[in-house]
């Protein structure tokens, strides 16, 4: 199911927490409203961890993972790195890495399986994530900041509403998972800043709309979930 | 729940009131002009808001100042033509940014606000840059009739939010004004970028001003009509505090500082005509500027008579556009 909630105010979400199916972090600051809104809904399954990331709010744009591991950006402090470690399970790798696009939430989107990445990304950091995942390098409706506009789990995935079908059709071929455009905080294109989604649940932005939300909740097939 | 556009009467002040745009330059007046700027010189030109039934009342141009866009100089100057819309559904994302901060860091039904502020067509003007891609809200000042919304939830978040904070001495004509008399009150809200042109402030005041009055005669029901005449007008804003306004204090250049400094020049004037005014603590975070740091960020309500409304649109345009 889909929960909506905003942080002080701002809808935009996504930029503020990051949602795996292993885990999830939230931004230090936000009323206690948020964490509980995240708390209840995942604390039986996954650590809810409060940090920042480069003394930063924005975790969710600055950082990319998913239940195998966590990839931090150079800018991250050793304290944060630590904490990061010592909070999360240890089956999942935390690493930080010297990629010169800092803001990696932006740049990579990922599931378990296959990550799109931006199409500068280096050459070191797509080894280092095509260890573990498929990488494919893409733009999506000519926006080269992926992490952005898209948002994917390994159920679905939704786009910026001004996707072709044929990119569509790509990007569903490419990834394994049926793909939809659309719009998430009553008509925003930034579809990862205003939500964050993994196999089970996710959440948006306030402002999301009621229609907005059932597409939510049917291209990730959250109603017939079941949490693991 | 949009306004149907209403039908101008015809009568004295007649003709169709098309809105007319602002050729503004943001910039440093150089030396040299160019002939192509003098285009937006003469602003008689009358345009029609797109889609809407009736259009802004043309104002005409006093004093331009000169316009200038040499590419020569060092600095950037930037051509700017600012024109006066009404509200539209579209203008949701802009106008929420821009009264992110309208009742502190609060969390509130901003959104539902928002909407109530872009539902009200007959009242309320957006300030947006004329033929941009993006239509970016810059400004929003409206006035809404407590009275009318007050079953709305953000309005009685705006209440409560606003007795909390409010003083001992103050309370009770607030809560007057909130409760029984809050038919007759407009809630002023007024927002916008730092840096908007203050020439524009004169023609935005009258804009909202004139259009309470022709609300007053041309809303479709009497209901509404009487919503409109409002007797006095209840404003939150911002204004910096000196940190030790309370003590009378020299610096140590020899010059007192200013104990308050008013972001929004016309709230100097609203002050001097209100009824009362009381100031209360902010808990968002502040941006200190090297100019501001011994000034806090403090929040200001007060209450200014309706029939005191034109002293107001005087002392603005005297202090906007010079003797």
């Amino acid at each position: 199911m889909a929960t909506r909630l905003q942080f002080e105010n701002n809808c935009e979400i996504g930029v503020f927490s990051k949602l795996t199916n292993a885990y999830c972090l939230v931004a230090i600051g936000g009323s206690e409203n948020f964490y509980s809104t995240f708390e209840s809904e995942l604390a039986d399954y996954v650590p809810v961890v409060k940090t920042s990331i480069a003394g930063s709010r924005i975790v969710g744009r600055l950082c990319s993972g998913n239940k195998k591991g966590l990839l931090l950006p150079h800018t991250t402090t050793d304290q944060e790195l630590q904490h990061l470690r010592n909070s999360l399970p240890d089956e999942i790798v935390v690493q930080r890495n010297e990629e010169r696009l800092s803001a990696l939430g932006n740049c990579i989107a990922c599931n378990d399986h296959v990550a799109l990445t931006h199409t500068d990304l280096d050459r070191e950091t797509e080894e280092l994530i095509g260890d573990v995942l498929e990488v494919f390098r893409q733009t999506i409706a000519g926006n080269i900041l992926v992490g952005s506009y898209c948002a994917f789990s390994n159920r679905g995935g939704l786009v910026h509403p001004h996707t072709s079908i044929e990119d569509l059709d790509e990007l569903s071929t490419l990834l394994q998972v049926p793909f939809v455009a659309g719009t998430v905080n009553r008509g925003s294109e930034v579809i990862a800043a205003g939500m964050i989604v993994n196999d089970w649940t996710a959440f948006c932005g306030s402002d999301t709309t009621a229609t907005e939300l059932s597409v939510i909740e049917s291209v990730f097939k959250l109603r017939e979930a079941q949490s693991s | 729940m949009t306004r149907r556009p209403t039908q101008r009467l015809c009568g004295p002040r007649t003709r169709p009131f098309p809105f007319s745009s602002f050729g503004r330059t943001t910039a440093l007046v150089a030396s040299t002009r160019r002939q192509s700027s003098s285009l937006k010189r003469h602003r008689n030109n009358i345009l029609e808001s797109p889609g809407k039934g009736y259009t802004k009342k043309a104002l005409k141009d006093k004093n331009i100042q000169p316009e200038s866009s040499s590419e020569e100089d060092d600095e950037e100057t930037i051509q700017a033509d600012f024109a006066f819309f009404d509200p539209r559904p579209d203008d949701f994302h802009g106008v929420k940014i821009l009264l992110q901060s309208f009742l502190d860091n609060k969390q509130w039904d901003l959104s539902g606000f928002v909407d109530l502020i872009l539902g009200q067509t007959t009242v309320g003007t957006v300030i947006k840059i004329e033929d941009a891609e993006d239509d970016t809200p810059f400004s929003v000042v409206t006035a809404l009739n407590l009275g009318r919304y007050k079953k709305h939830r953000c309005i009685t978040e705006i209440k409560d939010f606003l007795i909390k904070v409010s003083q001992k001495d103050v309370s009770r004509d607030l809560s007057m004004l909130l409760e029984d008399g809050a038919h007759n009150v407009g809630l002023l809200v007024s927002q916008r970028v730092v840096n908007l042109p203050p020439q524009l402030l004169p023609p935005l005041y009258d804009a909202l001003f004139n259009e309470v009055s022709w609300a007053t005669e041309d809303e479709p029901t009497e209901e509404l009509r009487k919503s409109f005449r409002f007797k006095s007008y209840l404003i939150a804003t911002k204004i910096y505090k000196h940190k030790n306004a309370d003590q009378h204090k020299k610096t140590s250049k020899g010059l007192s500082e200013d104990p308050i400094i008013y972001i929004k020049p016309e709230d100097e004037i609203f002050q001097k005509i209100s009824s009362w005014s009381f100031t209360f603590k902010l808990h968002t975070e502040q941006v200190a500027a090297q100019e501001l740091r011994n000034y806090k960020l403090t929040g200001l309500v007060m209450a200014v008579e309706a029939d005191k409304i034109p002293i107001f649109r005087r002392e603005l345009h005297s202090l906007i556009d010079g003797p």
